[in-house]
């Protein structure tokens, strides 16, 4: 699997924030993206998912594993994502929110799956807690395997761990990247701080013009 | 001690002017009702099962088909073009009284009404045709009035909940990552927002509901005749001259509520036993059916119609006075309906001083309340003003009326006064509490600190900052004293009479232009209310 980004602009109004950016993203590759807030970069995120909204514009192709995304309506595209907030659903219980994005099938085999996820989260046996008794840790496994189990074929990460205090923040980090690598996703990082980008993967930074520098 | 005492005083005119008539009116009624003979003749009563029927059926139907449309409106245009002129126009929806609005629908759907008029114009019709539209036996179109009513405010108030910053930003995060785990919009309305959104409607739901299970005026004007709904039974029995009678009433309106009681009971019962399902439906996986726009949008659109086209008819109805059947137009126009309503305005008098004088005292209390007594009781008073809204208005009114025999109210305007303040200060309450308590303190520090007293901060600043909300308070306080039918009406003893009272009397047979004069007024008070209050709300000081 691969993602590929073609000539992909954003602006607002007259203003280019993102200048004809083309990058391909190998499976198991994870890159980061780094720039001030209002640069575009989440933005450039929300284009690849499909819910850019006005005053914001996008063109350019965004290609998964052979398939143009730009037609499809966001739920279509298998992009997965993870937010600044880890937004689990309140009033569903942490089971309840894992099985939210598996495919439909037999309950017994999706059941099955979610208590794989949960024991390989270390949280066996959580199945029927509220999600408001979680300590921000286990919230932040629990919205990573919430992605990963809707299967994605791209992962999306939007500053996921900015929340997270700083001791939190290098474990949840390391977790999320080695579960990431493990699936062979490509995976697009967006942050605006160096120390979340993994050892040794690309890092762009968005300049005042638009273009993409690599760091 | 001090701290008592300045609740103390806080509760004191309330409890005078709002919780002792309240109160009196529930001590009165459950007194009143304790005469076995009146029990006996409730349930000896021919019509009691097939009337209880009617109502509990009516009242139910009408919230379920209201909730559902809705939010299928709601789910199709949150987030469009369209969504936030929404909000404002339900607001105007609002406005309009549920009686002037059964008046008005009444002469479009009637066998010899506009409607038929105009199919019969097209197809050639020689004599009105033999649907049975108005008073249907059933209460169709007793439902059809409740839920065009009560879908703008439904609307009206999803979107009030839809506004607040914390929730839209935590609902756009729902919906991002519900989509990019394979939701489409639909299965995100039904799967995520509708379930964090209904039990914010819990208590508005179940007032529609129980309002809709015990209205008189609406039911009067275009609900079934043989048998009628129980709420017009007990009203009849109420309006009785004999005292027997009256005690039938009595007991009447508290079998009605207790049979409502059973009906949520029931509801949780069932709620109980479908959760499971319910649950599984939620977590069942992810479908792509997407938001239903178009339909939404039609649905706004034929809203946006009907209303337009109640109020034209009234317009035209009110000097239009001769308009034999199969006329499209009237054949003849003039205002002498209008002269007649201008020659004897007692009942616009008595209607605009109670809503101006209860609509100001229930502002007064409620600013007294909030000023003085900590914001923890709040939910006390609270619980005490959505009792005095969901309660049938049947039963509240009653057990004043009997309450005020004893301290010679009834037949004064300080009676009907009293009256009307007890659901007009819940409304104003409610709808003043978030804001004047979000009112952040610092203000009045950084007030105090330019050298301001407290009176000055208070009325410079603070009531300043406040203004939206106190006149929409106000608004909506207008819109609901001028809409009182049951509580004036028997308060009031036939020795004072107002908008909505006229109204029902010509429904029932009447000069149809001076009843379409009527259904006007009572829109275009609460309308021109409305209006002024989101003017002042939009200029700052």
């Amino acid at each position: 699997m691969t993602l590929l980004l073609e000539n992909i602009s954003l602006t607002i109004g007259d203003v280019l924030l993102v200048k004809s950016f083309t990058i391909s993203i190998e499976a198991g590759e994870i890159v980061t993206l780094m720039g001030p807030s209002g640069c575009g970069k989440s933005s450039l995120l929300a284009y690849i998912a499909g819910d850019l909204s006005p005053p914001m514009y996008g063109n350019g192709h965004v290609t998964l594993d052979g398939v143009d995304l730009v037609y499809l309506p966001a739920e279509q595209r298998h992009v997965g994502r993870l937010f600044q907030d880890d937004l689990l659903f309140p009033h569903l219980t942490v089971g309840e929110n894992l099985l939210f994005g598996v495919p439909r099938g037999s309950l017994s085999k999706r059941q099955h799956l979610v208590s794989e996820a949960l024991a390989s989260a270390q949280l066996e046996g959580f199945e029927d807690r509220d999600p408001g008794t979680l300590s921000s840790g286990q919230r932040a496994r629990v919205a990573l395997f919430r992605a990963l189990m809707a299967k994605p074929k791209a992962m999306l990460l939007d500053e996921p761990f900015s929340k997270l205090d700083a001791e939190l923040r290098h474990s949840v980090r390391n977790y999320v990247f080695a579960h990431l690598r493990e699936r062979q996703i490509p995976t697009l990082l967006v942050t605006h701080d160096r120390e979340d980008a993994p050892a040794g993967g690309r890092v762009f930074r968005i300049s005042n013009k638009g273009d993409m520098i690599l760091a | 001690m001090k701290n008592f005492l300045n609740s103390f005083a806080g509760f004191l005119p309330l409890g005078i002017l709002w919780l002792s008539p309240l109160a009196a009116g529930l001590v009165a009624v459950l007194y009143g009702a304790l005469d076995e003979a009146a029990w006996l003749a409730l349930f000896g009563h021919p019509q009691l099962w097939p009337g209880l029927a009617l109502s509990m059926g009516t009242g139910t139907l009408s919230l379920i088909i209201s909730a559902l449309l809705a939010f299928w409106i709601v789910a199709g245009l949150y987030g469009g073009k369209l969504w936030p002129g929404t909000s404002g126009l339900m607001g105007g929806f609002l406005s309009l009284p549920h009686l002037a609005f059964a008046i008005g629908l009444g002469f479009l759907i009637t066998p010899s009404g506009l409607l038929a008029r105009v199919i019969g114009s097209v197809a050639a019709w020689a004599a009105p045709p033999q649907w049975v539209t108005t008073q249907d036996p059933y209460g169709f179109s007793l439902v059809t009035v409740l839920v065009l009513k009560e879908v703008p405010f439904l609307i009206w108030l999803i979107s009030a909940h839809l506004a607040r910053p914390e929730v839209a930003q935590m609902l756009n995060g729902h919906f991002r990552v519900s989509q990019s785990l394979g939701h489409g919009g639909a299965s995100v309305w039904l799967r995520v927002f509708i379930p964090q959104i209904l039990p914010r409607l819990k208590w508005p739901l179940l007032i529609v509901w129980f309002y809709g299970a015990s209205v008189v005026d609406v039911a009067l004007a275009i609900g079934p005749t043989q048998p009628p709904p129980l709420a017009v039974i007990i009203w009849s029995d109420l309006n009785n001259a004999d005292p027997a009678v009256n005690a039938r009433g009595t007991a009447g309106a508290l079998f009605l509520t207790a049979a409502l009681g059973c009906l949520v009971l029931l509801f949780m019962f069932l709620k109980r036993a479908t959760l499971p399902s319910i649950w599984r439906f939620f977590t069942r996986g992810p479908s792509r059916r997407r938001t239903p726009r178009i339909t939404s949008g039609a649905l706004l659109l034929f809203f946006c119609a009907v209303y337009a086209l109640v109020f034209a008819i009234l317009c035209v109805m009110s000097i239009g006075t001769l308009w034999p059947y199969p006329d499209l137009f009237p054949s003849e126009l003039r205002f002498s309906a209008w002269a007649q309503f201008l020659m004897s305005p007692a009942p616009l008098l008595n209607s605009l001083s109670l809503a101006v004088v209860s609509t100001l005292a229930a502002l007064a209390l409620a600013v007294f309340w909030l000023e003085t007594v900590p914001e923890k009781l709040d939910a006390v008073l609270l619980a005490c003003g959505i009792a005095a809204l969901a309660l049938p208005s049947l039963l509240i009114a009653d057990g004043q009326y009997l309450a005020f025999l004893r301290l010679g109210l009834n037949g004064t305007w300080l009676g009907v006064f009293l009256a009307h303040l007890t659901p007009v200060f819940a409304y104003v309450f409610i709808v003043l509490k978030g804001p004047y308590r979000a009112f952040d303190p610092r203000y009045r520090a950084v007030a105090l600190g330019l050298n301001a007293d407290n009176y000055r901060f208070w009325s410079v600043v603070k009531l300043a900052m406040m203004k939206p909300a106190l006149a929409a308070a106000a608004a909506v306080g207008i819109g609901v004293s001028i809409a009182q039918y049951v509580p004036t009406q028997l308060i009031a003893s036939g020795r004072l009479t107002t908008l909505p009272i006229e109204a029902v009397t010509l429904a029932s047979g009447g000069s149809r232009p001076l009843m379409a004069v009527f259904a006007l007024m009572l829109a275009v008070i609460p309308a021109f209310a409305f209006i002024i209050a989101s003017r002042l709300g939009r200029k700052p000081l």
